[in-house]
């Protein structure tokens, strides 16, 4: 077997024999051309320590929003993102955003990428994986405003704080279950005192089916369908408001089960990659919970209301994508208001890293008296650093 | 009792004495169909190759479809270009698929023992100096589209007849003679082609996305410009006014478009140069007769002479 040393001087003596026509390297010379290769040959790697440090990327996110002739600029994410991975079972990332509103960790997370029998259990701080849009970061959403329904139903993103377990079905389909255990899901969700230990069954208890298939090459269709229980919660009455002598704590009949259905129809001509197509999306979200009285803190009804969008993303071409959204939302204490949003947007993707985004929307409700609200949108967004977005939040 | 074991033991000595290509065939699934197709010519019936691009898309924009991932599922090796070319899909797919022979990688795309990257030991072209993204969408670790030079075919099947011979070691004599097979065919067409390539050198030519660098190599064809801004950015009026300039000044006569990429800016271009434009495809399957890779290279070869005017 010949060594890389012995070959490349193999190599080299005829070419230094014909520049120097006849005088053939002495044995010295060689010795020494053989241990200069042979050094190189052994060199250690050329690197440092920090290359294990995490792939870094910042997404920037500002937007001016006009609401019935009173503007804002807004701004909205400077969202740092780290991911590397732990070991060769794990990887693991956090996302650090800083906006108007302070800053926050947003996700931070462990996931396994070892698992056998097609098991992935990711856990931590992270948007557990209820609905679509849910677990979108903000400037990822097609629209400037997260959906109302999204904001009243799920309180914002589906951030949690607990474990999920997901299965992929080993079928010629995409079909895949997801359980998991949470604090509470909703990164706006008040309704409980996260800091605090409490009994399992004041945890929220998550369950996602999501399957897909292709219609023939240019066409798709996921389909998912989503369940957080929470099977208890604890409300003490505010006596200080009531006047009571005593303060009441309601436990019994407090579940709450937020479902939600998701479909999206992608059309992708692959000729046209992912600068021409249609995208479909409709989510609809049923909230079940007994509901207290904001002030005193008592049991009010258990109402069941509804809610949900519908959008259409036409892809015309590298830069281009017109859309509509139309949301329905019903109030959570009275299903019976309801609020509409109608919102169409533009968005002009100056490249891949940066996108400009204009949007028009309008929302009243069926409430007699109540004004309709009108609001002007423009929005900047870039990425700089790494950015990668993965199959669910495709 | 004898009379009853003396079947039962033949059975079972014939059963075990089975050759290896009775086994279950390996499940592959290449990134785009030059990859697939030189992997079924390696691999043979002890392969079933799937390929995820059809060949019309852009590399840079595949579109992750919900089969992608259940075939990554089931996949007993991913064979890809590399060189982070598949970024904006692999690793998605990957770390939806739950295979842990094929691991999501952010760095290498694929890590794992089912992972063949087609891109180790290959002549890297156009290593960044520095990473920028005001240079455009760069690939931090050099130029990826090495498949676009004929002459990468043969490191290509040498780096999938290894990984094959890696997954499944028991046939690795069937993959060394697949590959000696593919090489005794590839190998004296390319050089035909280097041949028939030889009229193109020096000639001047511009790309629309930076990915000729290793077509250039091969072809002699020398690319001045691109009619995007920068790897990934759209041209823009001011950059096409220049352009024009630029290939006025410099004699350019022929503009390559990638088939993916809109013809219209380029048919504008060459209304206001009189260049010639060569339609090429980057991936097998873009065009008509590109089914294999040896296809490919033909074909955009015999696009580029036919533009050139050199037939």
């Amino acid at each position: 077997m010949l060594s890389l040393s012995t070959a490349l001087l193999m190599v080299t003596l005829p070419c230094l024999a014909h520049a120097q026509d006849t005088v053939p390297p002495d044995a010295d010379e060689l010795k020494a051309l053989e241990e200069r290769v042979t050094r190189l040959e052994t060199a250690p790697a050329k690197t440092f320590l920090s290359q294990f440090n995490p792939a870094m990327g910042l997404a920037l996110d500002f937007a001016l929003l006009d609401r019935d002739d009173k503007a804002d600029f807004q701004f909205r994410a400077a969202e740092i993102n780290l991911e590397a991975s732990v070991d060769p079972f794990v990887k693991g990332w956090a996302i650090v955003n800083g906006s108007e509103g302070g800053v926050e960790v947003e996700e931070a997370a462990l996931e396994t990428t070892s698992l056998p029998w097609n098991l992935t259990v990711r856990g931590g701080r992270l948007f557990a994986s209820f609905g679509r849009f849910p677990h979108y970061h903000g400037h990822e959403l097609p629209v400037i405003e997260t959906p109302n329904s999204i904001d009243t139903f799920v309180n914002g993103e589906s951030r949690g704080e607990g474990l999920e377990v997901s299965y992929l079905f080993p079928t010629d389909f995409y079909l895949s279950a997801t359980a998991g255990v949470f604090d509470q899901i909703g990164a706006e969700n008040d309704r409980l005192d996260i800091a605090v230990a409490r009994p399992f069954e004041d945890f929220t208890y998550l369950g996602r089916l999501n399957a897909g298939a292709d219609l023939g090459d240019d066409h798709s269709l996921e389909l998912g369908i989503s369940e957080a229980w929470t099977p208890k919660r604890t409300m003490v009455e505010d006596a200080t408001v009531t006047g009571s002598p005593f303060a009441t704590a309601t436990r019994k009949g407090t579940w709450r089960a937020l479902t939600g259905l998701d479909l999206t129809y992608r059309y992708h001509p692959s000729s046209g990659g992912l600068y021409k197509g249609v995208v479909w999306g409709t989510e609809v979200f049923v909230n079940n919970e007994q509901r207290f009285d904001p002030a005193t803190r008592l049991p009010t009804d258990r109402v069941r209301a509804f809610s949900g969008y519908s959008y259409a993303w036409i892809k015309l071409g590298r830069r281009w994508r017109p859309g509509l959204m139309g949301d329905l939302t019903e109030d959570l204490d009275s299903a019976r208001k309801l609020t509409k949003t109608y919102t169409a947007f533009l968005s002009c993707d100056v490249t891949e890293y940066q996108r400009l985004r204009l949007s028009f929307s309008r929302r009243e409700d069926n409430v007699p008296g109540t004004l309709v609200s009108n609001t002007i949108g423009l929005q900047w967004t870039g990425v700089l650093g790494y950015h990668v977005h993965g199959f669910r939040d495709r | 009792m004898k009379k009853l074991a003396s079947p039962f033991v033949a059975a079972v000595l014939l059963l075990s004495s089975l050759p290896a290509w009775a086994a279950k065939p390996l499940l592959i699934v290449a990134t785009v169909p030059e990859l697939a197709d030189i992997a079924a010519r390696i691999g043979g019936e002890r392969v079933r190759v799937e390929s995820l691009a059809k060949g019309k898309e852009d590399i840079h924009q595949v579109v992750m479809r919900p089969s992608f991932v259940a075939k990554l599922n089931k996949a007993d090796a991913a064979v890809y270009l590399g060189l982070s070319i598949e970024d904006s899909f692999l690793t998605g797919l990957l770390a939806a698929s739950a295979n842990p022979a094929l691991r999501s990688d952010p760095i290498m795309q694929c890590s794992g023992p089912g992972c063949i990257d087609c891109s180790q030991g290959m002549s890297v072209l156009e290593r960044p100096e520095t990473l920028n993204r005001a240079e455009g969408d760069i690939h931090p670790q050099g130029n990826p589209h090495y498949n676009l030079d004929p002459e990468s075919g043969a490191r290509i099947a040498r780096n999938i007849a290894s990984g094959l011979s890696r997954i499944d070691p028991a046939n690795a004599a069937l993959y060394e003679k697949g590959l000696k097979e593919y090489l005794s065919e590839l190998e004296p067409k390319v050089r035909e082609l280097k041949a028939r390539a030889a009229p193109l050198k020096g000639v001047k030519a511009v790309s629309y996305h930076k990915d000729v660098a290793y077509l250039g190599r091969f072809t002699g064809l020398d690319f001045i410009a691109t009619v995007e801004l920068k790897p990934g950015v759209a041209p823009t009026p001011t950059h096409l006014a220049s352009l024009v300039a630029v290939m006025k000044e410099q004699g350019v006569r022929l503009i390559v478009r990638e088939q993916q990429y809109e013809a219209k800016t380029v048919d504008w271009l060459a209304e206001r140069t009189g260049a010639k434009v060569a339609v090429i495809g980057t991936m097998s399957g873009s065009l008509p007769g590109t089914r294999t890779y040896l296809g490919l290279c033909e074909a955009n070869l015999k696009a580029l002479l036919a533009a050139a005017g050199k037939e």
